[in-house]
């Protein structure tokens, strides 16, 4: 698997620059969706994304993004239980269930200080802007997060 | 993951429980979509799931890859999808 592989017949593309798992577990619900209706989804990891896909961040405590107030603190306190879903876990099963490559932001890499080593074996490799651009330019869906 | 699976005999055919409930959207889908890839043609399983957003994906999913849905449940608290792996 490189990132210059010809594009697939059904792909979608999401640029994630969010580290909150009140973002996180929509993206990792979505893309997981999309993997078992049987798309090729590439990702596009950028900025506060990469620290969520660093190695400790498998425990660090959920958080959500700030501005929800008294909701948001709710929010917080119900994804910190123990039976709370894991937008990790969900990836992994998306992962090895169909066609989901993960690509770490050269740029962001290089600006946070982190070298592939240092993220979840998850990601697949670091590509600049333009090969994630150019393997996604025929994708019939695309996000950003 | 809580899903759990275990087979019985449900007339000729035997089939493959799949226990999806307590699952979060997409899991059961995800659960499913897994399973009929792994089993034999012909194989029948009972998935069973607690994820309301299971009631539209299933079936979609399921006409979709062109497998069967055989029957819906509605049981107390869960749903149970009789699905046929047909090619």
């Amino acid at each position: 698997m490189t990132p210059e592989e010809p594009a697939p017949s059904e792909q979608m593309a999401v640029v994630l620059t969010e580290n909150a798992d009140d973002k996180l577990l929509p993206f990792a619900t979505l893309v997981s969706g999309a993997v078992a209706m049987g798309l090729q989804v590439d990702v596009f990891v950028s900025y506060w994304g990469l620290v969520a896909f660093r190695k400790d961040g498998a425990t660090t405590p959920a958080s959500v993004s700030p501005g929800h107030g008294a909701e948001g603190a709710r929010l917080e306190a119900a994804l910190r239980k123990p039976k709370a879903p894991s937008w990790r876990t969900i990836l992994e099963m998306a992962k090895s269930l169909g066609e989901l490559h993960i690509w770490a932001c050269s740029q962001s890499m290089d600006v946070l200080g982190l070298k592939k080593e240092d993220l979840d074996p998850m990601v697949d490799g670091v590509t600049g802007v333009g090969t994630f651009v150019d393997r996604t330019r025929t994708a019939n869906v695309s996000y950003f997060i | 993951m809580s899903a759990a699976e275990g087979t019985e005999k449900g007339g000729a055919a035997p089939r493959m429980i799949v226990d999806a409930r307590g699952s979060w959207c997409p899991g059961p889908l995800m659960e499913l979509v897994r399973v009929i890839k792994e089993e034999p043609v012909g194989t029948e399983f009972e998935l069973l799931s607690s994820d309301e957003g299971s009631r539209k994906d299933v079936p979609s999913w399921l006409q979709k890859a062109g497998h069967a849905l055989l029957e819906v449940q509605n049981e107390s608290g869960y749903d149970r999808y009789v699905i046929r792996k047909t090619h």
